[in-house]
């Protein structure tokens, strides 16, 4: 098992590699860099806690009293190591003198044209405590927009480079899917595979869904696509596949903190932020499976990676906190030293401590590139009772305009079918008790008096929260250098440490590709008989957040959580700040892994892909050290030679 | 109790031929179940938000203590024997005595959660390496004795008749891994002595220790981590400390503090029955509460025994009905006992788990409906979306 130590205990040691961020990328490379016999530093900014059962438990009651079930809604706010939330965005109404339609409080400071609605959490495993455990592979033809398409960036390796780190990441992250829907797809080309679980059984509403299969839609950019729902690959325990790992089968991985507990979904619907059973999948299990290697610190907050001689890094330094959330107190800078530097923090972060220390940017592109995959949201009334609010957020989705031509037109798409009624598009269903109950009274202030009580209450409620179809289709963003973080000396955080500045936009390939899935989701809602209710238009004059009109029509945008592309990866050190492994170009004994190594993220929600990246750096970085060591080796064995009389 | 008492009058001893081994398989499914609204009771009646490691750990206990119904079934039906267990007399009327027990053995009422409980509960999992062993036929002290029975008979047959000839039933009808389950191991099929072996070493080493020690055999049969085997646990709660590695069967806990609050309890007065509820059914709706628990028990047993008894694939099923239980639970405990001379002593309502023959016939009824909305397919993972809903009309 992982050691703890704080920050304190572990200043001035030495490690083979010390890596920045307890989150998915960081805790696979040190699970699989102890594996390999080396030891390992593990430095995480947030707070830990939720390792233990009545720290989890306590996270689960945070989110329970929350009253906006946001993602960030189980962790509390840490003013030292500070998170970016959806909630520190509001609309603004425009001025006409060039100010943004929004204002940001919180952690980023942004001046796009539009906001960046994605978050991120600073604490022990990261983001992968409140995402939501989707885990689809890329397609071959997401890795090379630029040559088939003539769009974004084009990576370094294929696919296929990348299916035996996928195969190796779904076991790690435990991963229940389709195998036969997902080879058709044609994301997994490997003839003998199985994923290590049978597919998380999909809800009504898919199946709800299902009935138009082999119905023709056509987006907004003339794109035609015949359509058949697909379940979706997540991270989340099911049933077990015996055929899995040639007839080895698979042992689902529990709850940490609480023996042989939290093995299979129970369909608690509340994965993100929190599973209250651990059967989602978390970093958290991969530190809890890793040897005494690896030594973890959390409220370290690095603030800068030490150069040494030449290229090279030396280590990196910190700062540690004592208390917790808005009472904690800074502490003093430390230092380690380590052979290997990692950054493994989110693209936001890495980019951050790379600008602040100064290093990896010959290219200039460190920050740049910045993605996410704004998502639109469509809604309406079905024809029929559903089932909304059960089981994962959601199980299933369209994929057909994911791929193919059409992309060279607009930017593609990805249909989630949402299992969670109109909770992302309009706060229900506490919206719907709150208009049903006329609370917010009317326009002079008064009571509404023709709010409905007792049986009609209910029924009212019943019948509306129950034919709730909500499509959350995301489209994917292409690296624009315009899209960048940036850092400023006057801009800091309560520690000192910059903020980051987002400057962000929705450029024309994304909008056209918005444009195209809010006309698809209306031509599906035709074919269900559903009743559409999607609306985007301004309220009261003022656009809601994310708002821009294309073609005269109102569109908005969310945040995926997805953030990526901020140290990008290519051949050329000319424009891409890592390489293939994601080892900087300019030093040779630093890293830079997560979602900002990535040139593109085609319409698959990225975390697997960057779990799959992590795995093949480990391979790589394993062969840095032991070429370090046989160095080190041969350089002890010449002094000696040279020392003997 | 149909089996178990039967058994009981004739005394205590090794079964000799398969149909005594199918009774003993058939009193080993009941005895387990047995502990269930023991177990239940001590869980549900602790303070929501409260004792929360003493809530897992019996839970933790609880979800073993099905695990063993179902290897207990598993034999049974490996031994070409078939479960009943939705019947009324499956059920004991609490305070129970155990089956086949020496009369040395306290009787098993629903207590609340309790030194008094916890004591109970201790009694149920004593380890056999405890106990001076009764002579045959004078009734057993430990489950574990029992169990030894069971693997002497069974192991007298298959020298006696051979392998093929004791296990004779269809695997078709085995429990397994992917039948569902969510705690310290898992359901296997047992097909022949090394699997039957392998049930009862689990079913043993779970509830008592493997070999004089405290822990369990998780770590060997199933690659998880190894816990206390089930009396320790419970004594970790009594003790409120937790076992090291060092500490053996008769050392007293010495690990870290475990917080335990008896207050944090809803004290319940434990052989209420639904008849006592009914007498104040205008003032309270306890009675109406506690009669949909039981039905929900009753829906849950006629899904076990579909599960038990030919068709694995609807213990997923089953699993649905073990949630509305806690849910049910949760509202029920929380009230005064209807009775106003008991809810002046502090006592609170409880469920009675009393289940009646048209319990069981409407929720046999309803189980079908729900079997063949979900379109249970042996071959294929278990999928309840079929269920989800059945309305097409109006609400409330």
């Amino acid at each position: 098992m992982t050691v703890e130590r704080t920050g304190e205990q572990v200043h001035q040691g030495r490690y083979d590699a010390v890596i920045v961020g307890a989150g998915w990328s960081g805790s696979l490379l040190a699970k699989n860099l102890s594996e390999r016999g080396w030891t390992v530093l593990l430095l995480e900014a947030g707070e830990g806690g939720t390792q233990t059962w009545d720290g989890y438990l306590e996270s689960v009651a945070t989110f329970r009293s929350a009253v906006a079930k946001v993602p960030n809604s189980a962790y509390h706010r840490n003013v030292l190591a500070p998170s970016p939330d959806v909630l520190d965005l509001s609309p603004r109404p425009s001025t006409g003198n060039g100010t943004p339609p929004y204002t940001a409080h919180g952690y980023f400071v942004q001046n796009g044209a539009h906001p960046y609605r994605t978050d991120y959490v600073r604490a022990l495993g990261g983001a992968g405590m409140h995402w939501l455990g989707a885990v689809p592979r890329m397609h071959p033809e997401d890795f090379a927009t630029k040559t088939r398409f003539g769009y974004g960036r084009d990576w370094p390796i294929t696919a296929a480079d990348l299916q035996p780190f996928y195969a190796a990441a779904e076991r790690e992250l435990g991963v229940a899917g389709n195998t036969k829907e997902q080879r058709e797809l044609g994301v997994i080309t490997d003839h003998d595979y199985v994923y290590p679980m049978h597919e998380v059984p999909t809800s009504h509403i898919d199946e709800h869904c299902r009935k138009i299969d082999g119905a023709t839609i056509t987006d907004g950019m003339g794109v035609e696509r015949e359509l058949r729902v697909t379940g979706l690959p997540q991270a989340r325990n099911s049933t077990p596949n015996p055929g899995y790992d040639s007839k080895k089968g698979y042992r689902p991985k529990g709850a940490v903190g609480l023996p042989n507990y939290g093995e299979r979904c129970v369909g608690n619907a509340s994965c993100v932020p929190i599973c209250p059973v651990q059967a989602k999948s978390s970093p958290l299990r991969l530190q809890h499976a890793s040897n005494d290697k690896v030594t973890l610190a959390t409220r370290s907050v690095v603030t800068r990676v030490l150069s040494a001689r030449g290229k090279r890094v030396d280590g990196v330094e910190y700062r540690t906190y004592t208390g917790s959330g808005t009472k904690a107190k800074a502490g003093a800078h430390h230092r380690v030293k380590a052979d290997i530097v990692i950054l493994a923090g989110h693209a936001i972060e890495n980019a951050r401590l790379l600008l602040h220390s100064g290093l990896a940017n010959s290219s200039t592109q460190v920050g740049k590139n910045l993605m996410d995959h704004p998502t639109t949201l469509a809604w309406a009334l079905a024809d029929s009772q559903v089932g909304p609010y059960r089981g994962p957020g959601h199980t299933s989705g369209w994929e057909e305009f994911r791929f193919g031509k059409g992309r060279e037109k607009r930017s593609p798409f990805r249909i989630e079918i949402s299992n969670w009624g109109w909770s992302w598009s309009t706060g229900a269903p506490m919206s719907n008790v709150a208009q049903a109950l006329g609370v917010g009274g009317g326009k002079n202030g008064r009571v509404k008096d023709e709010g409905l009580f007792g049986p009609e209450l209910r029924w009212a409620l019943g019948d509306t929260i129950g034919r709730q179809l909500q499509l959350q289709i995301a489209v994917e963003q292409p690296a624009d250098p315009r899209n960048r973080v940036t850092i400023a000396p006057d801009r800091t955080d309560a520690m000192g440490n910059p903020r980051p500045i987002i400057t962000y936009d929705l450029h024309d390939h994304v909008r056209k590709g918005v444009y195209a899935a809010y006309i698809a989701s209306k031509g599906i809602f035709k074919e269900l008989g559903a009743k559409e209710m999607t609306d985007h238009r301004p309220v009261d004059g003022v656009p809601p957040l994310g708002h821009f009109l294309y073609d005269g029509t109102d569109l908005t945008y969310q945040g995926a959580g997805h953030g990526a592309g901020t140290h990008i990866m290519g051949e050329r050190p000319e424009d891409s700040v890592v390489d293939s492994y994601q080892k900087t170009h300019d030093h040779p004994n630093l890293y830079a892994v997560g979602c900002g190594s990535m040139p593109s993220i085609g319409t698959s929600n990225p975390t697997l892909t960057m779990a799959a990246l992590a795995l093949r750096s480990a391979e790589r970085i394993h062969q840095d050290l032991l070429a370090l060591r046989r160095k080190a080796t041969v350089g002890a064995g010449l002094k000696a030679a040279k020392e003997k009389p | 109790m149909i089996t178990a008492f039967d058994l009981d009058e004739y005394g205590f001893a090794v079964p000799k031929t398969i149909e005594e081994l199918r009774k003993y398989l058939q009193a080993a499914i009941e005895v387990e179940h047995l502990t269930i609204p023991v177990y239940m009771t001590g869980m549900y009646t602790i303070h929501p938000g409260t004792n929360s490691e003493a809530y897992y750990v019996i839970r933790s206990v609880l979800l073993e203590e099905m695990l063993h119904m179902t290897l207990a079934a598993n034999l049974l039906n490996a031994v070409g024997g078939t479960p009943r267990v939705a019947h009324p007399e499956f059920i004991g009327e609490y305070p129970v005595r155990l089956p086949m027990s020496s009369q040395d053995l306290p009787e098993i009422g629903l207590r609340h959660f309790s030194p008094e409980a916890l004591r109970t509960f201790l009694a149920i999992e004593e380890p056999r390496s405890f106990h001076s062993e009764a002579p045959m036929g004078s009734g057993w002290t430990s489950i574990g004795q029992f169990y030894g029975a069971i693997a002497q008979g069974l192991f007298g047959l298959v020298e006696r008749h051979g392998e093929t000839h004791v296990f004779t039933g269809d695997e078709s009808r085995q429990v397994g891994p992917e039948h569902f389950y969510n705690s310290g191991g898992e359901a296997f099929k047992i097909t022949d002595w090394e699997t039957a072996l392998k049930a009862i070493e689990v079913i043993s080493e779970q509830g008592e220790g493997a070999l004089d020690s405290i822990w369990d055999s998780d770590d060997v049969f199933f690659g998880q981590e190894s816990q206390p085997a089930h009396y320790f646990r419970f004594n970790e709660i009594m003790m409120g400390h937790r076992y090291t590695l060092a500490d053996r069967p008769t050392d007293p806990p010495s690990g870290p503090s475990m917080a335990v609050d008896w207050k944090g309890a809803y004290p319940i007065k434990g052989d209420s029955k639904v008849a006592d509820y009914e007498r104040y059914k205008d003032k309270s709706a306890v009675y109406d509460k506690a009669v949909e628990f039981n039905q929900t028990y009753a829906l849950l047993l006629c899904a076990l025994q579909k599960a038990l008894d030919g068709e694995p694939s609807t213990m997923g099923l089953a699993v649905p009905f073990m949630l509305e239980m806690r849910d049910r639970a949760e509202q029920l405990y929380r009230n005064p006992h209807p009775d106003p001379e008991c809810a002046k002593q502090g006592l609170f309502a409880s469920a009675t788990f009393e289940i009646t023959r048209p319990h069981l016939d409407q929720a046999k009824t309803q189980v079908e409906e729900y079997v063949a909305a979900a379109e249970l397919d042996d071959e294929a993972p278990m999928d309840l979306s079929g269920l989800t809903v059945a309305t097409k009309g109006r609400f409330a």
